[in-house]
């Protein structure tokens, strides 16, 4: 797959405060990357640095193979943007609103037509074209906000947490949407602070904070860089701190918590932690109501590597 | 993408509120309140008047030439259709028919009657002309002991001041009582083009990514600034052109307000303060941090505070600037907007009309420069 976009060593400094620092990233053709840390983390910067909207101290940003510059009006067509915030005009309505921001990129009107009603069709707002923002709940607005960054069908879209402050219905349908763009052919770029999109949505990703980056790589590589593997819950009753010790002590296992009858084990992998476990309790005749075991998160992932919370806000 | 900026502009209520029906309701509402002046001022027929003179004096003599002055067909300003009574109660009698005032002059005081159905403006006249010469006939008495010849002359100062005090110097536009008819509305015309700065504003708001979101998606686009830069001031300048193509109509064909002469001067009038407006407007929009709102409202307290300094409220203040700190009457935007237009359309003064002039457009073309160098700008320090 060819890369797309190219981030090298970039700095960003505002005063006293790095806001990226030595920061490295790389995007293929044709996949959905996602840049995932807590707010404050760099993510926005570092979209802006991309995008050429912010001055930066050091590095280099490639698009499409070129050195990207303001005056790159050809990288620039091939480019969408989906701001965090809702950027549309309120006086224009949500057919002018599209038409409009999709005339900065094509001129043609015949061809602005038929593109800005595909993005309708994509947004599903057919029902509310002659509707102002206004009058939009926040989930329609959401996905406004998606068809004018995406009516003229770009290459490259990114993405800036554009669920935040959306209902699970919206949410769904704009990632849903995410997931379409890509099969037609767009790489995406998805900025978030929400775990569960980006494991959902995203084929690698990469985790940053206080501007640098964290780890990269696919979903099980980013779990794999951490030695908990598992997290396995059994309810029992009346478990003595002799027998949490044994469990305790058994290989792969190393960290136990007993708490309203409830044990909590965090292991390594390992084949058969669960029946190991399970064997000990059932050999000193604990009745077991229910077990589960969990695969680590994204924010496991982050927690074992910075300490701390990703949605630390 | 020029029909949906003039969309945009057009659609926006507070824009239309404050640059075309507030002017238009503060306008009509002073014509309600000061019509009545401006009639005072400019439309006062003749009254007819009968004149008493109880005994003979120099009193009654010299009351009886400044009434014969003021009721001359050859008088600047003829005040009075006289009449002669023999005595108070004839004179009451005529009173009661068609006369308006009685003039009842004794050896040392004038007693003014007005009839039960007389003009608004018939008593202010009346006392003021009395008023003007109990004020004067002292130094008229002591005139006529040393020096008879200089008398006439006192004489001539009263009927002038009578006169005068109905029919103030237009082209005196720093006297302590201009024209208020005249000056409120244009105060409050130049008022309305002065709020064409909010559309400057909005200009940095629509083109500075580091303003709005909606800028950004302009930044971020293949289109060129400086295109983005033309489409945004173009579609400001014209509803705002219109607006005040609008209010001018207004002003002339409902207030009957004098818009000068010539239609060039005053094409070159409103298109240089609109584009000075927007211009002021673009240099708030970057000199102030915030929001486009937070802009805005701070550019407005810039605007009203120019406005008030004009004298939109009160009219004397910016002759009292002139008589202490002329150099603020030089540098207040407002004021400059506003002597342009009263020296064009009241004045008829083509230096002080293009002195003005040459004001508006030299800093609207510094404004407009310095706000495209920047509004090109195309990175940023932070967002």
């Amino acid at each position: 797959m060819a890369e797309i976009l190219k981030v090298t060593d970039l700095v960003k400094r505002y005063k006293e405060l790095i806001a990226l620092d030595h920061f490295d990233m790389s995007v293929n053709e044709g996949e959905i990357f996602g840049l995932l840390g807590p707010n404050g983390s760099g993510k926005s910067t570092c979209i802006n640095c991309i995008m050429s909207l912010l001055t930066y101290d050091k590095g280099s940003i490639k698009i499409f193979g070129k050195e990207m510059s303001p005056k790159e009006y050809d990288i620039k067509s091939k480019i969408g943007i989906v701001p965090q915030d809702v950027a549309v005009y309120d006086s224009l309505t949500v057919y002018e609103n599209i038409d409009f921001f999709c005339g900065l990129y094509i001129t043609d009107k015949e061809k602005r037509k038929k593109y800005v009603q595909e993005a309708i069709d994509f947004v599903a707002l057919n029902d509310f074209v002659k509707f102002k923002p206004k009058k939009l709940s926040g989930g329609l607005k959401r996905r406004l906000n998606i068809a004018c960054g995406i009516a003229h069908k770009p290459k490259l879209i990114f993405f800036d947490e554009p669920t935040v402050a959306v209902d699970p219905q919206s949410r769904n349908k704009i990632l849903e949407g995410i997931e379409q763009l890509r099969k037609g052919g767009a790489t995406i770029i998805y900025t978030s602070h929400y775990m569960e999109e980006v494991e959902q949505l995203c084929d690698r990703v990469l985790i940053i904070d206080k501007g640098h980056t964290i780890a990269e790589g696919t979903i099980d590589e980013l779990k794999g860089m951490i030695k908990k593997s598992e997290i396995i819950t059994i309810e029992a009753s009346g478990v003595d701190e002799k027998d949490i010790e044994a469990v305790r002590e058994l290989p792969n296992v190393y960290s136990v918590d007993y708490k309203d009858n409830c044990l909590k084990v965090e292991a390594g992998s390992g084949k058969h932690n669960v029946i190991d476990i399970v064997n000990i309790l059932q050999d000193k005749g604990y009745r077991m109501k229910k077990i589960f075991s969990e695969q680590p998160t994204l924010n496991d992932v982050f927690l074992e590597l910075t300490g701390k919370q990703l949605r630390d806000e | 993408m020029f029909i949906y900026y003039i969309k945009k502009v057009i659609r926006a209520k507070s824009f239309l509120f404050w640059n075309l029906a507030f002017p238009l309701i503060l306008m009509t509402c002073m014509h309600f309140a000061f019509g009545n002046i401006y009639n005072i001022e400019n439309n006062i027929s003749p009254m007819n008047a009968v004149l008493v003179s109880v005994g003979e004096g120099n009193y009654q003599e010299s009351f009886e030439t400044v009434m014969t002055e003021l009721s001359s067909d050859d008088a600047d300003r003829k005040l009075f259709e006289l009449s002669y009574a023999d005595s108070i109660d004839s004179g009451r009698a005529m009173l009661e028919q068609d006369a308006e005032v009685l003039f009842v002059v004794t050896d040392d005081d004038i007693s003014v009657t007005l009839a039960k159905k007389h003009s608004s403006t018939a008593g202010a006249v009346a006392r003021g002309v009395t008023n003007s010469f109990r004020q004067r006939y002292a130094l008229m008495a002591d005139a006529f002991e040393s020096d008879p010849a200089s008398a006439a002359s006192v004489l001539q100062m009263i009927t002038e001041e009578a006169e005068q005090s109905f029919a103030k110097p237009a082209d005196n536009v720093f006297s302590e009582e201009p024209n208020p008819y005249t000056w409120y509305f244009y105060s409050t015309f130049v008022m309305a083009i002065f709020f064409d700065s909010m559309s400057g504003v909005n200009i940095v708001g629509d083109l500075k990514a580091d303003v709005t979101r909606e800028a950004m998606r302009f930044s971020v686009s293949p289109s060129k600034k400086s295109r983005m830069i033309i489409l945004a001031f173009t579609a400001r300048l014209i509803p705002c052109l219109l607006i005040a193509a609008v209010q001018l109509a207004v002003m002339k064909l409902v207030f009957g307000l004098s818009l000068g002469t010539d239609p060039v001067k005053l094409i070159i009038f409103v298109v240089s303060a609109v584009i000075f407006s927007i211009g002021f407007g673009v240099m708030c929009g970057l000199l102030f941090k915030g929001n486009v709102e937070s802009r805005a409202n701070k550019a407005t307290a810039i605007v009203m505070t120019s406005v008030f300094l004009s004298g939109e409220m009160i009219m004397q203040i910016p002759g009292l600037f002139e008589k202490y700190c002329p150099i603020i009457n030089d540098i207040n935007p407002a004021t400059v907007i506003n002597m342009a237009f009263y020296k064009m359309a009241v004045c008829g003064n083509d230096a002080g009309f293009y002195l003005n002039i040459i004001k508006i457009i030299g800093l609207a073309v510094l404004f407009l420069v310095i706000g495209v160098i920047i509004l090109r700008r195309e990175k940023y320090a932070s967002l």
